[in-house]
């Protein structure tokens, strides 16, 4: 009997652990063919990330086409692209090595683009720098505000870039820019990243694609793979598959 | 937060306690575990990984916790993670199928799965906020206004509990209440000695069939006359029966503590939702599952198929939501997505909306709502008069044929039926009818002896009696047969079931079903050609869109029936029925608390039950022609809609108190307006009284409302679902602390739950079954945990063998995992009656949350590993012999199309004149019905629903994107919902313009638009709580939905099946 393949990709993953962070190339790639838009990775990448309401690392559009009754319905599900040449980096004001934000080349984070929350101002340069809008500023509101009691569970700290932050009392990251990191904090863990993980219609995948016996690196060579905004030049880490052109639906 | 030296003392003592029963000895489970964590944190480190990661404190071992969800009625796995006892975060189980695929086996160690989550819905994600609702009550509320009014004081539980029991001046407090008298349960608690409640009974069943006579029955018990309801009307029952509980969502455990005491207390009154669901699935599939035993049919099975979507290579879809709805997006999407993407399974999907289904599929087949099973009946004459069905399974009239060929089950196809003069096909012919064979005594399994009726087939032009059960003789009948037969009293005509279904077909031809359906021609003949391409591995699955009409119950056999004609049930691929590991002890001796043992003494009830199910007009005392005042339910239970109106109009009987539990059936049902009536009017429903977790849109009307627990708090064995190919029973248990008052019942601290509400009662009535040594000798029931630790130790021992046990570490692991809740939760000394072999069994079942089979037991070859394995009616014998209780005619065994009518059979034409969009509905993946609204990473995702209309129409009726309009049709023309409480919520939303829609139908999803549950303002003890406006958001519609012209205070209803009519409404949107 075949594995799942969360079981699968977790398993590519510790192998890609036991690799050089140099060696290794994150990626995700999304096969919006079997994407149902159910909207699970949204809902869990707020939860695992503490999100205040209105903030989605992870957003699914949905897009309906045609006439009746020929008519076509798609979810595009949109994380974080970790460019490998990102625009918002290039807008943060806080630059240096000791930057607000950066592309990432050391250690299990390698390849993403992270937030030092504790050197951001709070400008919002990236958040309009991004063309795929995929940074927001944390308001510093809660989900639980406007009823009879601000709920424990939302006072709990987040795990992301594996510290412990507690946005209570106007904590980090309050004020900031958040975006999707590709869940570090879990990969450091072994685990994948959380909309991966809760994607009932497994369309998602993520792993080390240069290793050629991934299961990411083997479905990204068996399809024709496309990523958004090509002409941008962002060059993006997040891959799809799709049976339409995304170019002209989300160009 | 638990009392800090219980939360200290509890475990340390238990886990002593435990230790030293057990007969190993080492070192704890926590020891292990953090070792385990600490040598794997070395490891990053050496090998130069961020340290700081490691702070992932979720992934610790005893941070996991298992259970079932109940945001939907699915029961997903869910592993919940706690930080210092608030749920951090949830994830899928991966020992449940649900939502890993294949799931871990339960052999694997819980050390070892920290790290892997399974996949669950965005409900699930979100479950927690359910627990965490700001609008959580924790004491007993009673009504310090009007009922519905929003004013509440808090009330000691004794107070409440002494005040339901004994009754009185209960509301003098409340303007227009002063005097008013409620009859506590002590005086409703009438009839109590066990011999009279059966010689009563058998009594009445003599009246029912004309044996006795009401003076007679009199005359025979004219000492205890006042014991019941009415004296002339001694079918009614006991005055128990004026005792009334339902529910909305009651599972495994719960339900069985509830039917404890209703048992004891002695009312037939307890119902649930089924048929605001999809009941007339249910209940047709019941009567295809009915048994031939004797001479007439029994033993029915309240369920239904569904398609084994992993093997299938073809599957046609009617009316089925999934992958937003029907058990479950989590369990069937991964089965399905890849082979859909592939082009492996193949779908076709028939319905109005374009679904996500459909937006997956290879056809989608936009059709007329409510003209399903003109579809089926096109598809069966296409199949019949091509000879596209499997005629070698069809031939089988018995198990003995069935056997030979391989077939797990077997159909009536070849038997013959009797036809009358009027050419009306009825009973089955017996075969010592025409002489064939004469009827036998056999005797039962119980001893007692009975008549046994061979049945009729055709053989080579010859009458041939057989046994639908014989397992030797096999017998093989003449598919269509059309005949007459020389009978003892006369000539016999016969037909075969199979014919009698050729000619149902053929009433219209494949174009008129087509312009029925409103489909293009050939559209038919399509789907049945691909249908039948495919041999067993091609399933018909159906859910509510088929079945929540007026003729739901006839169009869901004529499309359950498509499956026998090409014989797929209990194939790998084909239909397969839900399989679950039995708790309540009644299935091996192994299991150590039977429940059926551990019965109380007490009476069974008897009598008529409220809404008249199980029971027919003409044997009752109240026949009086036809048509009847309401519908009686022979073929039905459970029957949602019928609550409220018959108690509103006290038909049959009056009644004097009702508890209602998790439901919402003002809200969720068709016309749920006027269920509100009937609970705001104190003659017809005296006294109420509801568990609840909130204040909610139907136990805001509550003369009392008791808190219940989440179920992240609480027990309950969840069940399994059809399309499940494994045997399986996730299992609930407490995960955290209830934030409820805790009460002392028997002596003992509890927080208040709707477990603890019984116990209270039955304490106060003492009720026997409950208190000391209230379970069986020697074992006491005085809280849930004492009940519900022996029912997982059942559990553990069912099937071939029983589960292992947890071993040393797994019991400390448990122990370190629920060390956040205090001795009136987890009190595990409450599983004092358990042996430490049954604990720790129990204990390996819980750490997983659930019992499931391995991955690799689903299947047997090119079989289901756990089949149905019966006989299934292609023609219906049982059904065939019921009057309808409004025209005095017979239902059809066999079903085919009927058009949309009311209960005196009248088309709807009056009600839909001037109303040009056909009204229905669907559940959205991110909500259910009334509960998910507290979960507030939904809410604020989808803060209103729309209603959706065809981008043609909204060009038509000048309707936008966005415009907000009002839902009106002829049974409410004003377009709002009467709260009963002076406030009328106008039926507004918002258009949603889409091309996936049949134009001329509009339809909103389910679980907006609500009125309670935090939504609106509440004054207690003085105090006014402001409600969340985000809870009001968007509309609810099924307040527009028709009301019978017959019944007038109840929505159209399939009379049949049980089911409401969902969507057989015509609205107009009117801009606001």
């Amino acid at each position: 009997m075949e594995k799942d393949i969360l079981i699968v990709m977790q398993e590519d993953l510790e192998r890609a652990l036991q690799k050089r962070a140099e060696d290794r190339r994150w990626a995700m790639l999304i096969d919006t063919r079997k994407c149902v838009g159910c909207h699970a990775c949204t809902i869990g990448c707020v939860s695992e990330n503490k999100l205040p309401p209105k903030l989605y690392y992870r957003p699914v559009y949905e897009y309906e086409r045609g006439k009746f009754p020929r008519v076509k319905r798609s979810w595009l599900p949109r994380p974080c692209m970790q460019c490998d040449r990102p625009p918002c980096v290039g807008a943060c004001p806080v630059k240096g090595p000791d930057g607000a934000t950066w592309k990432e080349s050391k250690g299990i984070g390698s390849g993403i683009v992270p937030i030092n929350y504790a050197r951001c101002i709070g400008c919002g340069k990236c958040v309009t720098a991004c063309p795929y809008q995929a940074r927001t500023m944390d308001d510093g509101s809660f989900h639980t505000v406007g009823t009879p009691q601000l709920q424990g569970y939302e006072a709990l700290s987040a795990f992301e870039y594996g510290r412990r932050l507690e946005r209570k009392d106007k904590g980090l990251p309050v004020g900031k820019a958040r975006k999707c990191h590709f869940c570090i904090h879990r990969l450091a863990n072994g685990m994948l990243p959380q909309c991966i993980t809760t994607c009932i219609g497994r369309a998602g995948y993520f792993g080390d694609e240069s290793d050629p016996g991934s299961l990411i690196a083997q479905v990204k060579k068996g399809h024709k793979v496309q990523v958004l905004k090509k002409k941008l030049g962002t060059e993006p880490r997040v891959y799809y598959i799709a049976d339409e052109k995304l170019e002209v639906i989300h160009g | 937060m638990a009392d800090r030296e219980e939360r200290d003392l509890r475990p340390g003592m238990s886990r002593r306690r435990f230790l030293k029963t057990s007969a190993m000895a080492g070192c704890t489970a926590l020891v292990a575990s953090q070792l385990e964590f600490i040598h794997g944190v070395l490891a990053r480190v050496e090998a130069a990984e961020l340290t700081e990661m490691e702070a992932y404190e979720l992934l610790r071992v005893d941070r996991n916790l298992h259970t079932a969800c109940l945001n939907c009625n699915t029961g997903c796995g869910l592993k919940v993670k706690i930080i210092d006892g608030v749920i951090a975060k949830i994830d899928g189980n991966p020992y449940s199928p649900f939502t890993l695929h294949p799931h871990l086996s339960m052999a694997a160690s819980p050390f070892k799965t920290p790290k892997v989550d399974g996949a669950i819905c965005a409900k699930g994600q979100s479950a927690h906020q359910g627990a965490y609702d700001p609008y959580r009550i924790r004491k007993v509320l009673k009504r310090a206004g009007k009922r519905g009014e929003g004013k509440w004081i808090s009330v000691p539980f004794q107070q409440a509990i002494d005040e339901i029991v004994n009754g009185g001046q209960l509301f003098h407090h409340v303007p227009g209440e002063e005097k008013r008298q409620v009859t506590g349960l002590k005086e409703l608690y009438a009839m109590r000695d066990p011999q009279l409640f059966r010689e009563m009974a058998d009594d009445v069943t003599l009246i029912r069939s004309k044996k006795m006579t009401v003076a007679e029955f009199k005359l025979k018990h004219a000492a205890d006359l006042h014991l019941l309801i009415d004296p002339n009307h001694p079918d009614f029952g006991p005055k128990n029966n004026q005792f009334i509980h339902c529910w909305g969502r009651i599972k495994g455990g719960r339900s069985d503590f509830a039917r404890r005491f209703t048992d004891a207390f002695g009312t037939v009154n307890t119902h649930g939702n089924t048929t605001v669901c999809q009941g007339s699935l249910a209940f047709a599939c019941k009567a295809m599952s009915e048994q031939y035993a004797g001479n007439g049919f029994a033993d029915g099975r309240t369920f239904y198929w569904q398609a084994d979507q992993e093997y299938a290579e073809y599957i046609l879809f009617v009316g089925a939501n999934l992958f937003e709805a029907n058990f479950g997006p989590p369990n069937r999407t991964p089965r399905m997505t890849e082979r859909l993407a592939t082009g492996k399974l193949k779908v076709t999907v028939v319905d109005p909306r374009f679904t996500r289904l459909a937006a997956k599929a290879q056809r989608w087949v936009p059709i007329k709502p409510g003209t399903d099973a003109a579809f089926a009946m096109g598809m069966t004459r296409w199949i019949l008069e091509n000879k596209r069905f499997d005629a070698t399974y069809l031939a089988n009239a018995n198990k003995a044929g069935a056997t030979k060929d391989q077939e797990p089950t077997w159909s009536n196809a070849s038997w013959l039926v009797k036809i009358d003069a009027d050419g009306r096909p009825g009973a089955f012919l017996r075969a010592s009818e025409i002489g064939l064979k004469p009827k036998e005594v056999r005797a039962g399994r119980d001893g007692k002896q009975y008549d046994f009726e061979y049945l009729v087939a055709l053989r080579d032009g010859e009458p041939v009696a057989f046994d639908p059960n014989d397992t030797r003789l096999r017998v093989r009948g003449e598919l269509f047969v059309d005949m007459v037969l020389k009978g003892e009293h006369g000539p016999v005509r016969v037909k075969s079931s199979l014919q009698l279904m050729l000619e149902e077909s053929r009433k219209r031809t494949l174009a008129e079903y087509a312009a029925i359906c409103g489909i293009e021609p050939g559209v038919i003949e399509a789907v049945a050609r691909e249908f039948t391409s495919h041999g067993k591995k091609a399933c018909v699955e159906i859910h509510r869109g088929a079945v929540q009409h007026t003729n739901g119950f006839y169009a869901a056999s004529a499309l359950m029936n498509l499956n026998l004609l090409v014989g797929n049930f209990d194939w790998k691929g084909g239909m397969i029925a839900p399989s679950t590991f039995n708790y309540d002890g009644s299935s091996n001796d192994r299991q150590p608390y039977s429940l059926k043992k551990h019965t109380p003494h007490t009476g069974t009830p008897f009598g008529l039950s409220v809404i008249r199910h199980g029971a027919t007009y003409e044997e009752s005392t109240l026949f009086a022609g036809y048509p009847a005042k309401r519908n009686w339910w022979p073929l039905s239970a459970d029957v949602y809609q019928e609550i409220l109106p018959s108690i509103a109009e006290a038909y049959p009987y009056p009644i004097k108190a009702l508890f209602s539990y998790m439901g919402s059936p003002s809200y969720a049902l068709p016309a749920g307006d006027k269920g509100i009536a009937a609970l705001t009017d104190l003659e017809r429903v005296p006294l109420y009284f509801a568990s609840d977790i909130t204040i909610g849109s139907t136990s805001m009307y509550a003369d009392y409302v008791f808190p219940d627990l989440h179920f992240l708090e609480r027990w309950e064995f969840q069940g399994s679902h059809p399309n499940m190919p494994l045997k399986v029973q996730p299992v609930r248990h407490p995960l955290i602390v209830s934030p409820n008052e805790v009460v002392k019942v028997f002596g003992e601290d509890q927080p208040i739950s709707f477990e603890t509400l019984w116990l209270a009662l039955a304490e106060k009535l003492g009720l026997s079954g409950f208190g000391t040594e209230g379970f069986g000798p020697g074992l006491d029931l005085k809280t849930p945990e004492q009940f519900y630790w022996r029912l997982v130790a059942n559990l553990a021992y069912d099937g071939r063998e029983p589960v292992a046990d947890a071993g040393h570490e797994e019991v400390g692991l448990f122990f370190d995992g629920h060390r956040h809740l205090p001795r009136s939760v987890m009190r595990i000394e409450q599983a004092g009656d358990l042996e430490t072999i049954q604990l720790s069994k129990a204990i390996h079942i819980l750490n997983r949350g659930g019992r499931f089979d391995p991955p690799e037991a689903a299947y047997d070859g090119d079989y289901a590993a756990n089949r149905y394995g019966r006989l299934i009616n292609l023609y219906q014998e049982k059904t065939a012999l019921v009057k309808d209780a409004f025209t005095g005619k017979s239902f059809h065994g066999l079903p085919g199309y009927h058009p949309v009518a009311d209960t005196l059979d009248r088309k709807p034409a009056a009600l839909a004149k001037g109303y040009h969009l056909q009204l229905i509905s669907q559940k959205d993946v991110r909500m259910t019905n009334s509960r998910t609204i507290s979960n507030q990473y939904l809410s604020e995702l989808v803060p209103e629903n729309t209603l959706v209309v065809n981008a043609a129409d909204g060009r038509r009726l000048g309707l936008k994107n966005g415009e907000r309009v009002k839902v009106v049709s002829a049974s409410n023309p004003r377009g709002e919902w009467d709260l009963g409480n002076g406030v009328k919520k106008p039926i507004v939303g918002r258009v949603q313009l889409s091309e996936g829609i049949r134009p001329g139908v509009v339809t909103f999803s389910h679980g907006h638009g609500l009125w309670a549950t935090g939504a609106t303002d509440m004054v207690i003890d003085g105090i006014l709580i402001k409600g969340d406006p985000r809870r009001a958001g968007g509309v609810n519609a099924n307040a527009s939905m028709w009301l019978d012209p017959h019944l007038k205070n109840t929505c159209m209803l399939d009379k049949v099946g049980g089911s409401v009519s969902f969507y057989d409404t015509q609205v107009r949107l009117v801009k606001v």
